[in-house]
C-alpha cells in the first residue's frame, strides 16, 4: 500500500523542479527525475506534460540540439513551482507532526 | 546546462515500431514533437513500457489537444468537416439498417427490447438530423453569402452539394427502382449498389462544406455554434447506433427463422463500421467542442 502512493506524484510538479535547476531535454529529465526523486517518467507521460506545460506557459522551448530540444521554466513556472511546494511543505509538516503525535500515543 | 546521461542504448535509428506509434498521434503533435520524441526513445532504447505508455496517451492527444498547438477556429472547422463525413456515412448506414429491420416488420414477438430499440434509433436519428441541420445553417449561410460576394462559383458549389448530392442520389435511386424494383423491393445485390450509392451521395454532400470550410476558413460565433451543434448531433446519433446495435444483436440471437439475421460476417461488419464511424465522430467533436470552449 505504501509504494502506491508513488503513484499519485504529480508529474507536471517532477518536470518543474527538473528543470529549476537548468534547462534539459526530454530524456535529461527523465533520469534527473528517476535520480534526484526516484520516480520514473515513461515517454507517454513525459510529452503529455511537457505539452500541458507548455500551452500553460510554464515552461518554454529553447533552440533544438540536433533533434533534442531543451524546455526551461519560466517565471510563471517557478512562482507556480514554489507555490506548489510551500502547499506540499505544509502538508508535510502537518503529517509529520501528526505521526509523531500518532507515535507519541502508542508509546504512552 | 547539464550534459547528456548516458544513454542505456543509442541505436542508429528510431525502431520502426516507435514510428508506428508516434504515427497515430495528430499530425500537428507529431510537427512539434515527433522529431524530439524519436530522439528520445532512441535513447532510452524504445522499451516496451515507452512504447506502451505513448500508445496509451494517444487517444488523449487526438480528444484534447494541446491549445497552443491549434488555432482553434481552425480545430473548429478541420472538427466540423470529419463530423460531417462520419455523421453522412452512419445516416446512409441507419437508412439501410432501417429498410432491412424496421421496413421488413421484423420484431420477434417476447423480445420487446427490439422494438425499443426501433424506436430509440428512429427518434435519436431524426433529432441529430435536426440539430446538426440547425446549428449549421447560420454558417452555411454566412459562408454561401460570402462565395457570391467573392463571386467564386466553385465554392459555391461545393456549398450547394448538401442539397444537389441527395437530389441527385434520390433521383438515381428513383430509376435505379423504376428499372429493376419489384412489389418485394430489390434483389440483395441491386440492395448493396443502393446502399454503396448513399455512401457516394453522403460522402460528396459532406465533402463540399468540408472543402468550402478549408478555402474559406470562416470564423466566429457561427463556426463556434456548428462546432457545438455538430458535437451534439454526434452526441445523438451515437445514440442512436447504440440502439440499432442492440436490435441488431437482438435480431442476431432472437432472429432465427428470418434469413440473413442469425449471420455472424455481418452483424460483425455492421458493428465495425459503427463503431469506426463513431469513434472518428466522438473523437472529432470532442476536438471541436474542446476548441470551441477553448478561451
Amino acid at each position: 500500500m505504501t509504494d502506491r502512493l508513488d503513484r499519485w506524484a504529480d508529474p507536471p510538479l517532477l518536470v518543474l523542479a527538473s528543470l529549476a535547476e537548468e534547462p534539459k531535454h526530454g530524456y535529461a529529465i527523465t533520469q534527473d527525475v528517476a535520480q534526484t526523486m526516484g520516480v520514473r517518467l515513461t515517454a507517454g507521460t513525459l510529452y503529455a506534460v511537457i505539452s500541458r506545460l507548455e500551452a500553460g506557459g510554464l515552461i518554454e522551448p529553447l533552440e533544438p540540439e540536433g533533434r533534442r530540444r531543451p524546455y526551461r521554466i519560466t517565471a510563471a513556472g517557478a512562482q507556480a513551482l514554489a507555490r506548489q511546494s510551500e502547499r506540499m511543505s505544509h502538508v508535510a509538516l502537518v503529517a509529520r507532526q501528526r505521526l509523531s503525535m500518532r507515535s507519541g500515543l502508542a508509546g504512552a | 546546462m547539464r550534459g547528456i546521461p548516458a544513454a542505456r542504448h543509442t541505436p542508429a535509428g528510431a525502431p520502426p515500431l516507435a514510428r508506428a506509434v508516434l504515427a497515430l498521434y495528430p499530425p500537428a503533435w507529431r510537427a512539434r514533437y515527433g522529431d524530439e520524441a524519436l530522439a528520445y526513445l532512441e535513447e532510452s532504447g524504445a522499451g516496451s513500457g515507452e512504447l506502451a505508455s505513448l500508445l496509451w496517451r494517444a487517444a488523449p492527444a487526438w480528444a484534447w489537444p494541446p491549445a497552443h498547438l491549434h488555432d482553434p477556429p481552425a480545430r473548429m472547422r478541420a472538427s466540423l468537416a470529419t463530423i460531417l463525413m462520419a455523421w453522412s456515412a452512419l445516416a446512409v448506414l441507419g437508412g439501410a439498417f432501417d429498410q432491412l429491420t424496421q421496413q421488413q416488420g421484423i420484431a420477434p414477438a417476447g423480445h420487446p427490447v427490439i422494438g425499443w430499440s426501433y424506436a430509440i434509433f428512429g427518434v435519436a436519428l431524426a433529432l441529430s438530423a435536426l440539430v446538426l441541420g440547425a446549428g449549421c445553417l447560420p454558417l452555411w449561410l454566412l459562408m454561401l453569402r460570402r462565395a457570391r460576394r467573392d463571386h467564386s462559383p466553385r465554392a459555391t458549389a461545393c456549398l450547394l452539394t448538401p442539397v444537389a448530392a441527395p437530389v441527385a442520389g434520390l433521383l438515381a435511386l428513383a430509376l435505379i427502382l423504376g428499372a429493376v424494383g419489384h412489389p418485394g423491393g430489390v434483389g440483395p445485390w441491386w440492395f448493396l449498389a443502393i446502399t454503396m450509392l448513399g455512401f457516394a451521395t453522403a460522402a460528396m454532400a459532406a465533402a463540399g462544406p468540408g472543402i468550402a470550410l478549408r478555402t474559406q476558413r470562416p470564423r466566429g460565433p457561427a463556426v463556434r455554434l456548428a462546432a457545438v451543434t455538430a458535437a451534439i448531433a454526434t452526441a445523438t446519433i451515437i445514440v442512436a447506433f447504440a440502439a440499432s446495435a442492440l436490435a441488431a444483436i437482438g435480431l442476431y440471437l432472437w432472429a432465427h427463422q428470418f434469413a440473413g439475421y442469425h449471420n455472424g460476417v455481418l452483424l460483425g461488419t455492421y458493428l465495425a463500421v459503427v463503431a469506426a464511424a463513431g469513434a472518428t465522430a466522438a473523437v472529432s467533436a470532442t476536438r471541436g467542442t474542446y476548441a470551441a470552449l477553448a478561451r
